[in-house]
């Protein structure tokens, strides 16, 4: 058995460079898989026993959207409708929260990539060895929203924000009676361009 | 911040799921040496092949994986000797080159002429018993030798009972042993 340890043994593990291409393919596969969060149709389901839809359109001139500053500093965006995205940015800029929101037919993503993240959330970029030792959760992109299952709420906490970064949004609500909406949200990096979202087929 | 530092194998999958990024720190731990250990096998160029789908694999599988196991070695071992298995032609083909040649195509060149001799002595007699070996034996005991896994690891990547393994790895021994013999 050691004469078979030792052979070969001078096959040196791979560097860098030798992994290079197999690294991009994963990467690559990542990147089609952003983190995005799904919230859950909570009262939906503790309601109805069969599957319910409820669909975000009404016409019961509710409005589509309201934006809330609370004492705390946080900010609470109230999503009735996905429309009007362009509306809800400029509200949101009455807070002084810079943002790009798409809204998203069901199934679909905007095509990527629109902008350069601050963190490796949004793929576009592979992480440092110290952001994954500090651990994916701090990363502030996920940390600058919570999504508040009841009432289509989404929470903003601008703490994480820092000075012209652009809080990017993509909104989807697949129709679907367990998920409410499928949300991305990602900080790009300070004074950096967004494209404009198309939408693919996701 | 410590517990970030040395997060294990399986937290940084379960960690995947809602981030698939993270997955990468499980690539940049384990590939240079599941390379090493392809092409020890396969030869350098078909083991990037089987390093890179190993890894995408494993990722696209990652919400299957047995968070009970902090070290994900053997999962990964498995999935690459599966992939091996596949190349069966490209590693006779190798074992074939070397009994020829005496060159690995992976190996640092530059060792000492007599060490050479003397290891080619001992390699050449390997190389044609790992040849003759059933995949399966061959499988088991270079997980063993090469990959360093243990019994336990080796019975949890091919998904065998360990008393397979033993049983797999003695004969796979006896013939190399036979093997040695003849070669001296």
């Amino acid at each position: 058995m050691d004469a078979l340890k030792a052979m070969w043994e001078t096959v040196p593990p791979a560097t860098p460079d030798d992994l290079a291409r197999a690294r991009r393919r994963l990467i690559e596969e990542m990147g089609g898989r952003r983190r995005l969060i799904t919230v859950p149709r909570l009262l939906v389901a503790a309601a109805a026993a069969a599957a319910v839809v409820i669909p975000l359109i009404n016409g019961l001139g509710t409005p589509a959207y309201a934006v809330t500053k609370n004492p705390d500093g946080t900010i609470t965006v109230t999503v009735n409708e996905l429309r009007d995205p362009a509306g809800l940015e400029a509200e949101l800029r009455s807070v002084g929260i810079k943002a790009d929101v798409s809204f998203l037919a069901p199934h679909t993503r905007c095509a990527g990539p629109r902008f350069a993240g601050v963190d490796p959330s949004y793929g576009t970029r592979p992480h440092t060895e110290a952001e994954l030792k500090w651990g994916a959760e701090h990363w502030r992109s996920l940390q600058v929203i919570k999504a508040i299952p009841a009432g289509h709420r989404i929470g903003i906490h601008p703490e994480y924000i820092r000075p012209d970064e652009t809080l990017v949004l993509e909104i989807r609500d697949d129709q679907n009676p367990k998920v409410l909406w499928t949300l991305g949200a990602w900080l790009a990096e300070a004074g950096t361009p967004v494209k404009p979202c198309t939408p693919v087929k996701d | 911040m410590t517990s970030q530092v040395d997060a294990d194998d399986a937290t940084l999958i379960g960690r995947s799921l809602d981030d698939p990024e993270v997955f990468a720190a499980l690539f940049d731990r384990h590939a240079p040496l599941l390379h090493r250990y392809a092409a020890r096998r396969l030869g350098p160029s078909e083991a990037e092949d089987v390093v890179a789908d190993t890894f995408l694999a494993a990722f696209q599988r990652r919400g299957d994986y047995d968070r009970g196991r902090p070290d994900a070695r053997p999962w990964l071992y498995g999935i690459a000797s599966n992939l091996i298995g596949k190349r069966r032609r490209a590693e006779t083909a190798l074992y074939r080159a070397y009994i020829r040649s005496g060159v690995h195509p992976a190996e640092i060149p530059g060792a000492q002429v007599e060490d050479r001799l003397d290891t080619l002595a001992v390699n050449r007699p390997l190389a044609r018993a790992l040849l003759a070996l059933k995949p399966a034996d061959r499988d088991v005991l270079l997980l063993v030798a090469w990959a360093e896994l243990s019994y336990q690891e080796v019975a949890a990547a091919l998904a065998i009972p360990p008393g397979t393994v033993a049983s797999r790895l003695n004969r796979a021994r006896i013939q190399i042993r036979h093997a040695l013999e003849e070669g001296d």
